[in-house]
């Protein structure tokens, strides 16, 4: 049975994960509470549809649901989730390296296409956005992860060293590079942003 | 809603039960015995390192006829450099495995390591325990050459000018020495520097650096005490007590 909206609405992150060690139907609320935000990262960071999408978070959470015990409340919860989905997603794009291979070169042809000849007409929010997720695709994932945890997801160093396992002063090496590498690719394909 | 309905009915169909508690404590003490055990038996090897250092006499080095690298590379002890590294490393990689080991940086968690390896063997290597765990050590491994076996096979080439043994007899300006190959040498100490902490008696083990006069007879132009400085002044200490 799932918990009602209102009752997970009330609890804390820990109770929530204290509540679900007892009871599995408490769990339903931690889905809940992060089901949307950990759909958009998986998405950010892998050329999956929503469907496998949903296929991936399902797998972690059932990691998570398998190792609840030893979640350490002195670390943030959604770190810690973050950092099971992101394995979860990264294994899974290991397993299947050649799928989104073909969408790939078709978003690679298309910036060349698109930003040689429309980008000095283009003018809104949408286009940087999609712009700037396309450039993303062609990052390598290291780089990808660190500016998406950053700079979409919002995340401190420490919760992004939390969630990728890797010292604070990697994650600021690893964001600098990740931005210069970004920097690169968009002057390759000759694409401006808008301010 | 559908969603999370779908992850509990799948958790409950498929019967997933949540790991015990105690299998993830068990795993954090693994992983801290291990890092532990690594960063004892670095200790106990830069121990050993220590009390190999202390038996080479870095000041003869100008004396060998051959390169001093070659000397200096004959005396280390490489069996206990390359056991130090390599459980360096383990350790490292064992404490990376703990719960907030990816905070620390490889060259942050080497300097952890090595430091406590350093503090710790050098207080096993003051009180003496490096010596009695290297004998042991090499009266049970075969293969294993000692720090002793090494030190006789540098200071038994009187053909070399090194010659070492023990004082049968001191008469004069002569000493009657047998050396570890129960050869008896008469030696000639007339000019010889004599270290100020040794004294020469009957019974005493020295190594000497010199040349041969002619057979079974040793021009010497340093006697030095075999323990080296350190284990001559605790001799002479126990001796007036």
């Amino acid at each position: 049975m799932v918990v009602a909206k209102e009752i997970c609405n009330e609890l804390s992150d820990n109770d929530i994960v204290k509540k679900s060690i007892d009871n599995i139907d408490y769990f339903s609320c931690l889905y809940d509470r992060y089901e949307s935000m950990l759909l958009r990262y998986i998405k950010r960071i892998t050329l999956v549809d929503d469907d496998q999408a949903k296929d991936i978070l399902q797998e972690a959470f059932i990691k998570i649901w398998i190792n609840l015990k030893n979640f350490n409340p002195r670390m943030k919860l959604s770190s810690w989730i973050y950092r099971i989905v992101h394995n979860e997603t990264v294994s899974f794009w290991r397993k299947n390296k050649s799928y989104g291979k073909d969408r790939k070169e078709k978003l690679n042809e298309n910036l060349s296409i698109d930003f040689s000849i429309d980008s000095s007409t283009t003018e809104n929010k949408e286009q940087n956005d999609r712009l700037t997720h396309q450039v993303l695709e062609l990052l390598p994932l290291k780089y990808k992860s660190v500016l998406v945890l950053k700079f979409m997801e919002d995340m401190s160093y420490q919760e992004i060293s939390d969630v990728l396992r890797i010292p604070e002063g990697t994650v600021a090496t690893r964001i600098n590079r990740a931005k210069k590498k970004f920097i690169e690719t968009t002057s390759e394909k000759h694409i401006s942003f808008f301010n | 809603m559908e969603s999370e309905k779908t992850i509990i009915d799948k958790i409950k169909e498929k019967n997933i039960k949540q790991k015990p508690r105690w299998q993830f404590v068990m795993r954090k003490m693994i992983i801290w015995s291990m890092y532990i055990i690594c960063v004892l038996i670095g200790a106990i090897s830069f121990s050993i390192i220590l009390f190999s250092i202390q038996q080479i006499d870095f000041s003869l080095v100008s004396h060998m006829s051959h390169s001093g690298l070659e000397f200096f590379l004959g005396l280390l002890p490489f069996f206990w450099i390359i056991g130090l590294l390599i459980f360096l490393v383990m350790g490292i990689l064992a404490f990376q495995r703990s719960e907030r080991g990816y905070k620390f940086t490889w060259f942050r968690l080497m300097c952890l390591t090595t430091a406590c390896s350093i503090l710790i063997g050098t207080l096993f290597f003051i009180a003496g325990g490096s010596q009695k765990l290297e004998t042991a050590f090499a009266s049970r491994v075969n293969y294993y050459e000692s720090v002793q076996q090494k030190k006789m096979r540098i200071w038994m080439q009187p053909e070399e000018g090194f010659l070492s043994g023990t004082i049968e007899k001191v008469r004069g300006d002569t000493i009657k020495l047998i050396d570890f190959n129960n050869k008896k040498w008469d030696i000639d100490y007339s000019d010889a520097f004599i270290a100020p902490i040794l004294s020469l008696e009957n019974g005493e083990q020295v190594k000497l650096v010199g040349h041969i006069n002619q057979e079974n007879s040793f021009y010497a132009k340093e006697v030095r005490p075999w323990g080296g400085m350190k284990n001559q002044k605790k001799r002479m200490g126990k001796r007036k007590q």
